[in-house]
């Protein structure tokens, strides 16, 4: 087994169970703390003027349907776009402007008119094949599930 | 300021005299932020004060100004013989049954006479929904023939998770009757529909004099005013895996 080295050389050495624990743990408290850091920015931006929406991603046997909370989104400026084939892009301006000052704040600056982020996919989709409906300040976006090879049962 | 002994982690501090008997709503962060959109309008419309606040050190180490002054982000408001608890943060999950447990010491000593919990109940095709149904549970037998005379529908079987869970099973504990109204909500995504939904059944068991109409017209300024809250929650509500919610039930036993 060959196992590359923080240092970038590689060693060989044999791995015990209780490695392969431990590795399994350090790649789990990454993915977690990859998951909370990700808390810890501000769900909006300045130099976009733009919010991050609240998002949903749900898989079946055919679709992954991701959904998105947009209050006050413009219907007509709605874009959503596959960035590549793990990744969409939604992006949709408000019919009004937020300033921090609505909602009470006096320490912060700035306005906020429109929406946008990127969604991570969990699984291949065919983009190409996505549709999308707005009802009610909802989007949700359809994608269908990227197909494989069928097995022949015998 | 007198301060209860109820619990070593959890101090209740009251700021004002509590009424015995007093009938107290509860609305703490959950699926849709539904029992949290409602309390705020109960306490907003019906011009409540602050009458006490919950002191933890199991909470993150934060308070909430307002008009440039530190409160607690869990607090109870007060109105005649209607008290009302809120958070306005996302309560940790591993938090939550000892603050629960405190809460219901408390209600049982200032001799609370009925306990409300509002919340949602997920449900994936809300979307599809126009108004949300309601349902109810309860913590003892009185507490179900409220919700029978009330025609509200009762969730007979399945699980439960979260505060309202907690409020129940201690209340049951102490004989205290509770009842949980839940609406068919987003699970994570905040719900004035559903608040309305859950406010107009509470009318049913409690007369609070607020106007719905003015949560849902204002629906979609609530939806973005929540968003942080709701981020927030939805992590909490993956800890405490209140997607069992969705489980049915495996076996039968009375």
């Amino acid at each position: 087994m060959w196992l590359e080295r923080r240092d970038g050389n590689t060693m060989r050495r044999r791995r015990s169970i209780f490695d392969i624990i431990r590795e399994y743990m350090e790649e789990f408290e990454r993915a977690t703390e990859e998951v909370l850091s990700a808390f810890e920015q501000p769900s909006w931006n300045l130099e976009t003027h733009s919010l991050q929406p609240l998002f949903n991603i749900s898989v079946t046997a055919d679709e992954v349907i991701v959904t998105a909370d947009l209050p006050y989104a413009d219907p007509k400026t709605l874009k959503i776009e596959s960035v590549d084939e793990n990744l969409i892009e939604i992006t949709a301006k408000m019919r009004v402007k937020v300033r921090f000052e609505d909602f009470g704040v006096s320490h912060r600056e700035g306005e906020f008119s429109s929406f946008h982020s990127r969604i991570p996919l969990p699984v291949p989709v065919d983009a190409s094949r996505a549709k999308a409906s707005f009802r009610r300040g909802i989007l949700e976006v359809r994608l269908p599930r990227r197909r494989g090879y069928r097995i022949r049962v015998e | 300021m007198c301060e209860g002994k109820l619990s070593e982690d959890v101090r209740i501090v009251e700021r004002r005299e509590i009424p015995a008997n007093a009938k107290m709503i509860h609305g703490l962060p959950d699926v849709g932020l539904v029992g949290v959109i409602a309390v705020s309008q109960i306490i907003s419309q019906l011009k409540m004060v602050e009458v006490a606040y919950v002191d933890s050190d199991l909470i993150p180490p934060i308070i909430v100004l307002h008009d440039g002054l530190p409160h607690s982000p869990i607090r109870i408001f007060g109105q005649d013989d209607l008290l009302v608890l809120i958070s306005e943060i996302a309560i940790p999950a591993g938090s939550l049954q000892p603050l629960m447990r405190a809460i219901v010491d408390w209600m049982d000593e200032k001799s609370v006479e009925t306990a409300i919990s509002l919340g949602g109940i997920a449900t994936p095709n809300r979307q599809n929904i126009e108004s949300p149904k309601v349902f109810g549970a309860g913590s003892n037998e009185l507490s179900l023939k409220i919700l029978r005379e009330k025609e509200i529908n009762i969730m007979k079987r399945g699980f439960l998770v979260g505060s309202q869970a907690l409020i129940l099973h201690y209340c049951a504990e102490k004989d205290i009757t509770a009842i949980a109204l839940l609406a068919q909500s987003f699970y994570n995504y905040p719900d004035p529909e559903a608040a309305a939904a859950v406010i107009s059944a509470l009318n049913q068991i409690v007369k609070v004099p607020v106007n719905v109409s003015e949560l849902l017209e204002k629906g979609e300024e609530v939806r973005l005013r929540m968003r942080d809250i709701m981020r927030r929650t939805q992590s909490e509500l993956v800890r405490m895996r209140k997607s069992q919610e969705y489980d049915i039930p495996h076996y039968y036993v009375a």
